[in-house]
């Protein structure tokens, strides 16, 4: 369309990042600079998924159409990496146990906005044709960011050593969730055929109930210690 | 933020190489990458005629197009591009479209051009020469209809017929649901084509006793004509004009015929101004030329001078009078005089160039009358062509030649005898495979140059009957040319899904609240987080006293 598109676009896609930034206090932390340092973690660990992903997966040469169930399975467990990622990084800061969430979710989804939908939008949204999954690329950045902190929030509980036993089930679960969000989602699409927008609208439904268990959860841990 | 930011840069800079590495590779990489070209729907477009011909520009002068679609439904169409179905074209709309000053015309023809109603395809033949008639300075295109096409027409014709009559509200919703199209073509401006090369080819047959003996000449030409060069299959007009019998016989197959007849006129220029002796220059008995035989009940002998009795031309016409009685009383034979016009820019028939150099000639056509829009169309197809009726009339005209020639009518043959028998019968199969091949690639005189596969293929066949085949070159001249032909024919047209401008505007509107929302969210993260603590307490409470 025109640049006023990409500008809506990116206005979308963006501005809750940075009014996060701004109100979540990190800006207060003088934390950009840990914020990147988690964003070169990130690029790190991707470089590294992707060169495992490209020695030990070759391309599913089955049929079109035919959905390579124990591959996709197989794929979403490297996405474990990211979990190892985000423990590096927090591990990596001092401080409070929010600010350490927040600032390794934060450079953790700005990096994956900037590398991953920066140039979709810079090269879709300003062209002549008009459609409507730029805009959709933009809410689901903004469900990405609140998914991030949740599975920041979850790595972390999970790596306390405080940790109470009978919290270990649920937040083991919480983790698994967050690591197989996006193969759940493509078996959904998959089984169900659903449209651009349901996808989105569901997407959002399962990451709010992760994130607000994940919140339920940290918020007990805090306060009973 | 931003000093933190360049700070930050700085130190990434000096300090680490690899970080560096990782960040600006991929960065590099992805910038380099070539752009995917997406569209909504990518089809192929032929353009409309674009040629000159003495100095006198005719046809669309133009073909490059970046506008909006329109249906002429729209009560605005300045700088659109109006589409039409053929099944509601009308010369009324069109002449509407160019006199609101439209950026561009599309004309979508259907699939299968035999289903049509008789009476629009007719409609529309007649339509063509008008629309080439003038000179159009917007670019005219013609697409084929296929699925996607079809429902982009009807999207469009929705958006184009119910504005105006809405409100406010139904017209911002309306903007924000229905898709507009912008329709892009990928070629360049067309250009004029220097030293384009217009390909005649020449046969003979020898008669016993040498040079002295009287000859005729058989002429036709091989290109075809329509409204789009790339749509020009001329089944009938001209691929049905090609026959096979002491006369010298010279055979002629001439290109440029639907531009003047340019090879015809050069042809005769070389032979009776430059060179010394040439069958042309004396002793011509007559020359025939044949143009569209491939259909039709009836036989027209188009001439520009009644010919005398006792001449050839008189026994020709008397012997094609006697075969078609006596043999095939179904057709109907008739002699048309018109006298050559020499005021017209275009010539009629292709005899005239003939009887312009006081040689003796005339056309032999089913078509009664030079300005039936069957000769130039582009919905002259292979259908249209009765291969029976074809080789019938190929019969005829072998069958009254043989007469002239041998003098069978004065030797006291009887009308009924035929010539052409068992192994010189005309071959319908053969005909039928020569008339296919010929229809199946345009041969508009703009896209056949002198290696194409037609002219190749047509020496070839020349050369298995007649001797001393040779090729025909004309080129226009470089100062004061004849004919112009320009390029650009075919081109590859890409209509993206667009929004109007107002729908931008809705969509800022629209996410600004989002984001005033979202701000408002997380300014107050508190109250949930306070919430979810008052929730969570109680149960901590109990928790803790099992645990104690």
């Amino acid at each position: 369309m025109t640049l006023f598109h990409f500008g809506n676009c990116f206005a979308l896609a963006y501005f809750p990042y940075f009014i996060t930034y701004k109100c979540s206090g990190l800006s207060e932390y003088n934390a950009f600079w840990r914020c990147v340092q988690a964003g070169a973690t990130y690029l790190f660990v991707q470089l590294c998924k992707m060169l495992f992903l490209a020695t030990f997966f070759p391309t599913w040469e089955g049929g079109a159409g035919v959905y390579d169930f124990v591959g996709e399975f197989m794929k979403s467990t490297v996405d474990l990496a990211d979990l190892l990622g985000l423990h590096l990084v927090m591990s990596r800061n001092a401080g409070k146990g929010e600010y350490k969430i927040m600032v390794a979710a934060m450079g953790w989804a700005t990096a994956e906005l900037v590398m991953s939908r920066c140039l979709p939008l810079w090269v879709g949204a300003r062209g002549i044709e008009f459609d409507w999954k730029y805009i959709q690329m933009s809410f689901d950045s903004n469900i990405s960011l609140v998914h991030y902190i949740a599975m920041a929030a979850v790595v972390w509980m999970f790596t306390r050593y405080d940790l109470p036993k009978t919290f270990r089930l649920p937040v083991t679960v919480l983790l698994a969730l967050c690591v197989y969000k996006s193969f759940l989602m493509e078996l959904f699409v998959h089984v169900f055929i659903l449209g651009s927008w349901t996808v989105l609208l569901v997407k959002a439904v399962l990451t709010g109930a992760i994130s607000l268990c994940s919140l339920f959860l940290f918020v007990t841990l805090v306060h009973s210690n | 933020m931003f000093e933190e930011a360049s700070e930050v840069f700085d130190n990434m800079f000096k300090s680490s190489f690899p970080l560096t590495f990782i960040v600006f590779i991929p960065a590099v990489l992805i910038l380099v990458s070539p752009l995917p070209a997406e569209a909504a729907h990518e089809f192929t477009v032929y353009r409309m005629q674009q040629y000159d011909l003495q100095g006198q520009p005719y046809g669309t002068r133009n073909a490059i197009l970046n506008t909006e679609a329109r249906t002429v439904e729209a009560e605005v169409l300045s700088r659109r591009c109006v589409i039409m179905r053929l099944a509601d074209f009308s010369y009324d709309k069109y002449q509407k479209a160019l006199r609101q000053s439209a950026g561009a015309v599309v004309i979508t023809l259907p699939k299968n051009m035999s289903a049509m109603p008789q009476d629009i395809v007719q409609q529309f033949m007649e339509l063509e020469p008008e629309m080439l008639a003038t000179e159009t300075i917007v670019p005219v295109y013609f697409a084929m209809e296929d699925d996607e096409l079809l429902s982009i027409y009807t999207q469009t014709l929705t958006s184009s017929s119910s504005q105006g009559s809405l409100s406010a509200a139904e017209v911002l919703l309306h903007t924000a649901t229905a898709n507009g199209f912008q329709m892009v073509t990928s070629g360049a401006q067309s250009k004029a084509v220097n030293d384009w090369a217009i390909t005649s080819l020449e046969g003979r047959l020898a008669g016993v006793g040498g040079e002295d003996l009287p000859t005729i000449v058989i002429v036709s030409h091989y290109d075809s004509f329509g409204v789009a060069p790339w749509l020009s299959y001329g089944a009938d007009s001209n691929g049905s004009g090609r026959t096979h019998a002491g006369y010298n016989l010279l055979f002629f197959v001439s290109g440029g015929g639907k531009f003047n007849y340019q090879g015809t006129k050069r042809w005769l220029e070389e032979n009776l101004d430059h060179t010394d002796s040439s069958l042309l220059q004396d002793n011509v008995a007559f020359v025939l030329c044949l143009d569209t035989l491939g259909n039709g009940d009836s036989m027209h002998l188009h001439v520009s001078k009644p010919p005398k009795e006792g001449t050839p031309q008189y026994s020709l016409l008397k012997e094609l009078e006697t075969v078609v009685n006596s043999q095939y009383p179904e057709v109907k034979f008739s002699m048309v005089h018109k006298k050559i016009n020499l005021a017209d820019d275009m010539l009629a028939w292709e005899h005239e160039r003939f009887g312009i150099r006081r040689l003796p000639a005339f056309t032999l056509s089913h078509l009664a009358s030079h300005r039936l829009a069957e000769r130039s169309s582009i919905m002259d197809s292979r259908p249209h062509v009765d291969v029976n009726k074809l080789s019938r009339n190929t019969k005829v005209v072998a069958e009254a030649l043989a007469r002239v020639i041998y003098n069978l009518t004065e030797k006291g043959a009887p009308g009924d005898l035929q010539i052409f028998t068992e192994q010189m019968q005309v071959q319908e199969e053969q005909l039928s495979a020569v008339v296919d091949w010929l229809t199946a690639q345009p041969r508009a005189a703009q896209l056949l140059d002198k290696d194409s596969s037609v002219v190749s293929t047509l020496e070839y066949h020349l050369g298995r009957y007649l001797k001393d085949v040779k090729r025909h070159y004309v080129k226009a001249d470089k100062r004061d040319p004849e004919f112009v032909f320009y390029d650009q024919l075919k081109q590859t047209m890409n209509a993206y899904r667009v929004k109007p401008a107002i729908f931008d505007l809705l969509l800022a509107v629209c996410i600004a609240a989002y984001l005033g929302v979202m701000y408002l969210a997380i300014l107050n993260f508190g109250v949930l987080y306070s919430v979810v603590r008052r929730i969570t307490q109680p149960k901590a409470k109990v928790y803790f006293s099992v645990a104690v």
